[in-house]
């Protein structure tokens, strides 16, 4: 057994399941295709100029955040039904990662906001949806912080991963409806989208989808890698015990 | 129904346990009121200000006096371990959580029941002619803080700074539930009354959805 | 008061910080591990 753990650290180290060089340079370049089809293939929005080009990343980063959000659902529920710990592995890095989009679009939202409109914080549907599952993931990572033991942390967080998965329509369907009966100004952009404005916006989000799984890998290899050091760790106290 | 019984035998004793000492109900009731007098202090409680306010804060002070009054409810069986016990008879485990949501149904409608005059009194509203649709409105939206509250006290029970926990889980959680409550409380305070009917069916769909969930997943909190 | 082309350059250095800055603290954590797999396999 202590073999096992030490073979399964070796093979970690070895990047088994880290993305590979070929893989980064691919999305890297992506990423720098897409934020230069952003920049300068799109055309340029006629109310708001140059600053609307940050929808082509805000917009997008909500997406991967559900995917991501979405992935801690299918790991939830993989753990609970199979016990096998590398599922849960998949929900923590899935929900960090889920954190870090709802950030970005957290953080873009105000920046377009400002020059257009003249205010930081709108508390329009988008914007708030977005951050209570901000808020809502965060208590989820806390959650997990405040729980010691491996396999009951697995199970507490994914009942409450699997509660607020479900959580995420109700939110956004609850705070639609009052904005309808309460308006507030909308960040963001009305009417219909171009078709160059579409494929671009599409673009970005496939490049964020690239991020997103690179990310999501290195941060599974991480999480896998802590779990062997851990065991690791107890044998070699065991073994200095016994000695 | 195998799952009724069961439940019924375990609720009983719930509520027996409870109602015998009563200090989780005066203290959650004698909570929510003092929220209420203070939150008077942010407004000028006049008939058109407290429709506007009142709504709202009755139910963020039921949220966070339940978030603190749910707490109990697996904790308390952390201490002799009665959980193990429990879990040894040969229930469906699913009847144990039903059994608690219920009985911290039971104690949050009874301390509601008793806040509604005061409530009335307070800021100046008249909840008699709405009587029966505001009654449903609180029926529903405790639920949900039942619910999901109970479950997350499961969760809560085996973490560190579990009564912070608690009421910090539920806040995003709920908050679905905590717009729809005050919707809809807010449309039977207007005038002339009417009882909101998206904003029900939100509320509705929102326990429908969690009752649902914890019924096909809230087991493997009670496990060793 | 920013302009509308400052604030986009500032949008996009705040995502490639949030992006990069989020790797690198995955990063980091991997190196430590690593060294701490060096240092148990050597003592055993």
């Amino acid at each position: 057994m202590a073999d096992g753990a030490a073979s399964v650290v070796e093979s970690t180290g070895q990047q088994k399941w880290g993305p590979g060089i070929v893989e980064t340079l691919g999305i890297a370049a992506l990423v720098a295709f897409a934020g230069y089809a952003a920049l300068f293939i799109a055309p340029t929005e006629r109310t708001m100029g140059v600053i609307q080009r940050i929808f082509y990343f805000h917009v997008p980063s909500a997406w991967t955040g559900f995917v991501a959000f979405f992935i801690n659902l299918i790991g939830s529920i993989a753990f609970l039904r199979t016990r096998n710990l590398k599922w849960d592995r998949l929900a923590v890095a899935s929900a960090e990662i889920g954190v870090a989009f709802f950030t970005v679009v957290l953080v873009t939202g105000p920046i377009w906001a400002r020059p257009v409109w003249g205010i930081w914080w709108t508390w329009d549907a988008r914007l708030t949806s977005s951050f209570v599952l901000w808020l809502l993931y965060v208590c989820y990572l806390l959650l997990r912080t405040l729980v010691d033991e491996t396999e009951r942390r697995a199970v507490v967080s994914a009942v409450f991963g699997i509660f607020a998965a479900f959580d995420i329509p109700l939110v956004y369907f609850s705070i639609w409806l009052f904005r309808t009966q309460h308006p507030q100004p909308v960040i963001g952009q009305g009417g219909s989208l171009d078709s160059r404005m579409l494929n671009v916006l599409l673009l970005c989000w496939m490049a964020l989808l690239g991020v997103m799984v690179l990310l999501l890998r290195q941060r599974v290899r991480l999480e896998t890698l802590r779990h062997s050091v851990e065991q690791l760790r107890t044998e070699s106290a065991r073994d200095a015990g016994a000695e | 129904m195998a799952l009724l019984r069961p439940t019924t035998i375990l609720l009983k004793k719930e509520l027996r346990s409870e109602f015998r000492t009563r200090e989780l109900l005066t203290t959650t009731w004698v909570f929510v009121v003092t929220v209420l007098v203070l939150f008077s202090f942010t407004f000028e409680p006049t008939q058109v200000e407290s429709r506007r306010f009142g709504p709202g804060l009755l139910w963020l002070a039921l949220l966070f006096a339940g978030s603190l009054m749910l707490h109990p409810s697996f904790a308390r069986e952390q201490v002799n371990d009665t959980l193990a016990a429990l879990r040894m008879a040969p229930i469906d485990p699913v009847a144990i959580i039903a059994s608690k949501i219920l009985a911290n149904l039971c104690f949050l409608l009874v301390a509601e029941v008793f806040l509604l005059p005061i409530f009335a009194a307070l800021y100046n509203l008249s909840l008699l002619p709405i009587l029966p649709q505001l009654l449903l409105v609180m029926l529903l939206g405790t639920l949900a803080l039942a619910t999901v509250g109970t479950v997350f006290s499961a969760i809560s029970s085996h973490a560190r700074m579990r009564e912070l926990l608690l009421p910090l889980l539920l806040l995003p959680l709920l908050a679905p539930a905590l717009i729809a409550s005050t919707e809809a409380t807010r449309g039977l305070l207007e005038d002339p009354p009417g009882l909101p009917l998206e904003w029900t069916g939100v509320l509705l769909s929102f326990d429908i959805v969690f009752l649902t969930v914890t019924w096909l997943f809230g087991e493997y909190l009670l496990e060793e | 008061m920013l302009n509308g082309l400052q604030s986009l350059t500032v949008a996009y250095m705040a995502v490639w910080a949030i992006f990069f800055g989020y790797q690198f603290s995955v990063g980091r954590r991997l190196r430590q591990l690593q060294d701490e797999v060096e240092r148990l396999k050597t003592r055993r």
